[in-house]
C-alpha cells in the first residue's frame, strides 16, 4: 500500500515562489528585521493548571491551626513548608518559584473565584475561560481581548496555543488562533508532498464558485492561515537558540517554545499552555508534589530563558485551575472538588508579594473556601494594566485592578 | 477574518418560500436534500434520489423504513449491578467498585461513539439519524458526569430516535423524565424544600422558549412544580417522589393552580413563543441559519398549525423553495459528524474507520459530550486554523488507508482530464471553481514537476488518493 501514499510522494522536482509581498517573507528575506508589529510588546502567558489545583497544599497555610485538624494525613509538616512568612509558605517541591518570590517576580492571589460557585470540571472550565459565569458564552476572555485589541490582522500568530485543541479562552468572532501541541508534526500533513501543498495553496484561493454562501470566504481564509501558519511559524522560530534547562515534561516542553515564539519576535501577545492532571482525589501527595515541582521548575527554566534573551521584563505569566479543592481531606488522602484557590502572577513586571486574604478556613461553603477576590478583577488587572486595554467591554463590567503589576 | 452573514442577492420572498419546490431535480439537489437531511450520499444514494422527483426523494425520507433490525451497540455499560452490590461492602470495597465501573463506562461510551457513526453511515433511514442528532445537540447531554452512565445516555438516544419524526411536546414530556438529563441538570435531587431550578431554567432558556420569553420568577415556580421528578438509583428509572414535590399553588407564565412538571410543559407549549422557538431552531439546523423574521413566522405558524409533530414540519420545509434556492445552497458549515460520516459516504465506505473517533475530538465535537447544556455552537465557531488542519489530516489519512483500495477511487478514469471532473462531481457534484478543475487535473497530471510523470498505471493510486484528498480539502466541502 505504501506505493499508494500520496504524502510519500516526490518532495523534489516542483519549485513553489512565496508570495514576495507576504509579510513573513519580507521577515524572512531581511534577518536584520526588529520582528513582527507588536514583538516588542507585552505579553501575556496562560498556564491553566487543569483538574483543580489544591490551593491549600500549594501556598501552605502552615499558621492555621485548623489546617493540620482537617488534613490529619494530607498536611504539610510545618518544618518542610518554604515558609514566606509566619502564615504562609509555598509546597516543599516549589524551590525554584520561592527563589523567584523572594527576588520579588512572584505575585500570590489569595481566595480567587466567582460567585455561585460550580463543582463541575467542564463547567467551572468554561467559566474561568469564558469569565462569564452567569450564561453559556462560547468566546473566552482572551478572545475577545484580541478581537478589541487591534492587533494586525495580518498576523496569524496574534494568540497562539500551545495545546492539541483551541481552548476556549482563545475563541473569538474575529482572530484566528492557531493551536499547536509541538512544531514537529504541526501543521497539514499534506505540505510535505509539494505537489500537494501547491495545488492546496491554489484551492484555497480560487474564489469563482459555482454558488455563494455566507461561509464560503471565511472557511476560505482560515484555510489559508493553516497552511501559511503552520508552514511559517517552524520557520520562523528556527533561529532561536537557548541554553535553559527546562524539565523534560510536556509543560517543559510547551514553556521552551513559548519562550521561542516570544524570542523570534512573530508578534505574539497571548500565549496558552496547560498542565496537569491536578484532579486529586486519591492519594494527592504524590501527584500534585510531581505536578507542583514540575511548574516552578518549568517556570524558574521560562524566565531564565527569557531573561538571557532580554525579554523576562515583558513576558507576564498567570496560572489559573478552575477550582480549587475541599479543605477537608477524604478518606483517600484525596480532595475532593472545592471552590476559591490561590493564583500566581510571574513576570519581570510583578511586583512579588502576597494580595488579597486567604479565604476563612472555618466560615466556609460547606465545607469549601469562599472566594475573597473575584477572579474577574485579577483578568481585569492584566488586561488594563499589563496588556493595556479597557476591561469593560471585554468582561461585560467593571471589576476593579489590584496593585499587583509595577 | 470574515464576520457577519452574506446572502445570496435579492430578497426572500416570504409568500413563496414553504411552497412547494418545482423546479429543476439532479443529482446537485438530490446530494443538497441528502446532505441536510442525513449526512450526505454516497454515489449511489445521490444517483437513486436523483432518479426520483423531489417529491418523492422527500417522501421516501420522511416515510423511513423499520430500523429495529439495525445492530445495537455491543458494549452499554449497566450500573445496576454496581448499585445493587454497594449496599453490601465496606467504603474501600465500593471506591474500589466505583473505579472499575468508571473505567468500563469509559470503554462503553468510546465503543458507542463508534457505534452511533456507523448507524449514521449505514442506516436505511438518514433523517431518523440525523433529527437523533438534532436532539442530542438540542436537549444535551453529556456522558460520564453527574452520574450519567453509558447505559442511561443509550437510553436517552434511544428516546430521540424514537420521537426523531414525533411530537415535540411529547418529546419534552419524555425528556422531562429523562433518567440522563434529570442527572444531568440536577432535577433528581431536586426537592421541596430546596428546589434545584437548574432544569427549570434551561427547559425554558435552551429548549422551549428562548431568553426573554420567560421570567426569573417564572423559573422558580417550575423549579417547584418539578420537585421530586427523580430517579430511582436502583433501577435508574423515572421515579416520582410525591413526599419531596411541592404540590403547592403556583403562577407560571401567567396561570395559577397546582401544576406538576407535565403542566408546565403543557403551558409552555401554548407559547406562541415556544413555536417561534422552534421554527428557528429547524430552519437552524436544516435550512440556513438566522433565517429572516417572516420565514421564522410562517413556520412558526406551520408548527402550531400541525400542534408541534415534526413530520409535516420538516416535511415542508424539505420540499420548499426556499430550501433549494441560492439562500440556502451550501449554506451551512458541515458539523465534524457530518463531515466524517459524509466522508465515508463519499468514499463509498461501509464500516467508520477507527480513526474517526480521535479525529473528532480534534475537530472539536465528541458525541455523547457536547461542550455543555447549550450544545455545539456549530456555524463558523466549527471553523478555526486548528480545526481546519484535522479535517484536512484526517482526510489525509482516510485516503492513505488500506481500506481506500475497495472505495470509489479505485475506479477512476485513467485520464486526468476525465479523472479531475469524475472527483469533483462526486465529491462535490461539481460546486468547484473552474480553476480547481485546471487545479486538480494539473495535480493528476504531474504537472509543475520534473520528476513526476503524467497519470499512469504505475502512479494512479497514489495520485487518485492525492486529488480526492485535494477536493476534500477545498473549502466548498465544508459547507452543507
Amino acid at each position: 500500500m505504501k506505493r499508494g501514499n500520496f504524502l510519500l510522494g516526490a518532495i523534489s522536482g516542483i519549485t513553489v515562489v512565496a508570495n514576495a509581498d507576504h509579510v513573513f517573507a519580507r521577515a524572512l528575506a531581511d534577518a536584520t528585521l526588529p520582528g513582527l508589529p507588536g514583538s516588542s510588546d507585552r505579553v501575556l502567558v496562560l498556564v491553566n493548571l487543569q483538574g483543580g489545583n489544591d490551593g491549600l497544599n500549594c501556598v501552605v497555610p502552615h499558621g492555621n491551626p485548623q489546617y493540620y485538624q482537617l488534613r490529619p494525613a494530607l498536611a504539610i509538616p510545618k518544618n518542610d513548608v518554604l515558609a514566606i512568612d509566619g502564615n504562609l509558605g509555598f509546597n516543599p517541591t516549589m524551590r525554584s518559584l520561592k527563589a523567584m518570590y523572594d527576588k520579588g517576580m512572584v505575585a500570590v492571589v489569595q481566595g480567587v473565584g466567582y460567585p455561585n460557585p460550580d463543582h463541575s470540571h467542564f463547567r467551572s472550565t468554561e467559566i474561568w475561560q469564558t469569565a462569564v459565569p452567569e450564561r453559556y458564552e462560547h468566546t473566552g476572555w482572551l478572545g475577545r481581548y484580541l478581537d478589541d485589541a487591534n492587533l494586525p490582522a495580518t498576523n496569524l500568530f496574534n494568540g497562539v496555543a500551545l495545546a492539541q485543541v483551541l481552548p476556549e479562552v482563545l475563541i473569538s468572532t474575529k482572530t484566528d488562533v492557531p493551536a499547536v501541541a509541538q512544531l514537529q508534526g504541526y501543521g497539514l500533513f499534506s505540505d510535505r508532498n509539494a505537489a500537494a501543498r501547491h495545488t492546496f495553496t491554489e484551492l484555497v484561493s480560487d474564489n469563482r464558485f459555482p454558488f455563494t454562501s455566507p461561509y464560503l470566504a471565511h472557511v476560505a481564509e482560515i484555510e489559508d492561515h493553516a497552511q501559511r501558519g503552520s508552514e511559517e511559524l517552524p520557520r520562523l522560530v528556527a533561529g532561536y537558540k537557548t541554553d535553559a534547562s527546562y524539565p523534560a515534561t510536556p509543560l517543559g516542553r510547551s514553556l521552551a517554545l513559548a519562550a521561542q515564539i516570544i524570542g523570534s519576535k512573530v508578534g505574539t501577545r497571548v500565549l496558552y499552555v496547560q498542565h496537569g492532571s491536578f484532579d486529586t482525589h486519591v492519594s494527592q501527595k504524590a501527584t500534585q508534589d510531581r505536578l507542583l515541582g514540575e511548574l516552578s521548575d518549568a517556570l524558574k527554566a521560562f524566565y531564565d530563558d527569557l531573561a538571557a534573551h532580554g525579554n523576562d521584563r515583558r513576558v507576564l505569566t498567570m496560572t489559573f485551575s478552575e477550582f480549587g479543592r475541599r479543605i477537608a481531606q477524604n478518606a483517600s488522602n484525596g480532595t475532593d472538588h472545592g471552590e476559591a484557590s490561590p493564583l500566581f502572577l510571574v513576570g519581570g513586571g510583578v511586583k512579588g508579594g502576597m494580595y488579597g486574604s486567604l479565604p476563612d478556613l472555618a466560615q466556609t461553603n460547606m465545607g469549601n473556601l469562599r472566594f475573597t477576590t473575584d477572579f474577574r478583577q485579577v483578568y481585569a488587572t492584566v488586561i488594563e494594566r499589563w496588556l493595556g486595554r479597557p476591561s469593560r467591554g471585554i468582561l461585560g463590567g467593571e471589576f476593579g485592578t489590584l496593585p499587583v503589576l509595577a | 477574518m470574515a464576520t457577519g452573514l452574506i446572502r445570496p442577492a435579492g430578497a426572500l420572498d416570504a409568500a413563496t418560500a414553504l411552497q412547494p419546490y418545482r423546479g429543476p431535480w439532479s443529482a446537485r439537489h438530490a446530494a443538497h436534500l441528502l446532505r441536510r437531511a442525513g449526512f450526505g450520499g454516497s454515489a449511489d444514494e445521490i444517483a437513486r434520489y436523483a432518479g426520483m422527483s423531489a417529491s418523492d426523494a422527500v417522501e421516501s425520507l420522511i416515510r423511513f423504513p423499520d430500523t429495529s433490525s439495525l445492530p445495537e451497540p455491543p458494549d452499554v455499560y449497566d450500573p445496576r449491578p454496581l448499585f445493587a452490590s454497594f449496599i453490601r461492602g465496606d467504603k474501600t470495597q465500593r471506591r474500589a467498585l466505583f473505579m472499575q465501573a468508571r473505567k468500563a463506562s469509559g470503554a462503553s461510551i468510546r465503543s458507542m461513539r463508534e457505534w452511533w457513526l456507523d448507524r449514521m453511515l449505514v442506516t436505511p433511514a438518514p433523517l431518523q439519524e440525523k433529527m437523533t442528532f438534532f436532539f442530542h445537540g438540542h436537549f444535551t447531554t453529556a456522558a460520564l458526569q453527574k452520574g450519567v452512565w453509558p447505559s442511561y445516555v443509550y437510553a436517552q438516544n434511544q428516546l430521540y430516535r424514537a420521537h426523531a419524526l414525533g411530537n415535540l411536546r411529547e418529546l419534552t414530556m419524555a425528556v422531562s423524565k429523562d433518567p440522563a438529563m434529570l442527572l444531568y441538570l440536577d432535577n433528581a435531587d431536586s426537592r421541596k424544600a430546596h428546589p434545584n431550578e437548574n432544569y427549570a431554567r434551561e427547559l425554558m432558556e435552551l429548549f422551549t422558549l428562548g431568553h426573554g420569553n420567560y421570567t426569573e420568577e417564572d423559573v422558580r415556580q417550575s423549579a417547584r412544580a418539578f420537585t421530586g421528578w427523580s430517579i430511582n438509583r436502583r433501577t435508574g428509572e423515572f421515579f416520582f417522589n410525591h413526599r419531596t414535590h411541592d404540590d403547592g399553588v403556583k403562577t407560571f407564565l401567567g396561570r395559577t393552580g397546582n401544576f406538576d412538571g407535565a403542566d408546565i410543559v403543557n403551558i409552555i407549549y401554548e407559547q406562541p413563543a415556544c413555536a417561534r422557538f422552534w421554527a428557528g431552531k429547524l430552519l437552524d439546523a436544516f435550512v440556513y441559519d438566522g433565517a429572516e423574521p417572516p420565514l421564522v413566522d410562517a413556520v412558526a405558524a406551520l408548527i402550531r398549525k400541525h400542534d408541534y409533530d415534526v413530520a409535516p414540519v420538516v416535511s415542508t420545509l424539505l420540499r420548499s423553495n426556499v430550501f433549494y434556492s441560492p439562500r440556502a445552497y451550501r449554506a451551512l458549515v458541515k458539523s465534524p459528524v457530518e463531515f466524517v460520516v459524509g466522508t465515508h459516504k463519499a468514499f463509498g465506505l461501509r464500516r467508520i474507520e477507527p480513526r474517526s473517533v480521535p479525529a473528532l475530538a480534534q475537530m472539536g465535537q465528541v458525541l455523547f459530550s457536547p461542550p455543555n447544556v447549550a450544545g455545539w455552537p456549530g456555524g463558523q465557531n466549527w471553523i478555526n486554523s486548528q480545526t481546519v488542519i484535522s479535517r484536512a489530516n484526517f482526510v489525509a489519512s482516510m485516503v492513505n488507508a488500506p481500506v481506500m483500495a475497495q472505495s470509489t477511487l479505485a475506479r477512476m478514469p485513467l485520464d486526468a482530464h476525465a479523472a479531475a471532473r469524475a472527483l469533483a462531481d462526486a465529491i462535490l457534484q461539481g460546486d468547484a471553481p473552474p480553476e480547481s478543475y485546471a487545479q486538480l487535473e494539473a495535480y493528476l497530471d504531474g504537472a509543475g514537476t520534473s520528476a513526476l510523470g503524467a497519470l499512469s498505471a504505475e502512479n494512479y493510486e497514489e495520485r487518485a488518493r492525492g486529488a480526492a484528498y485535494l477536493t476534500m480539502a477545498m473549502p466548498a466541502y465544508q459547507l452543507a
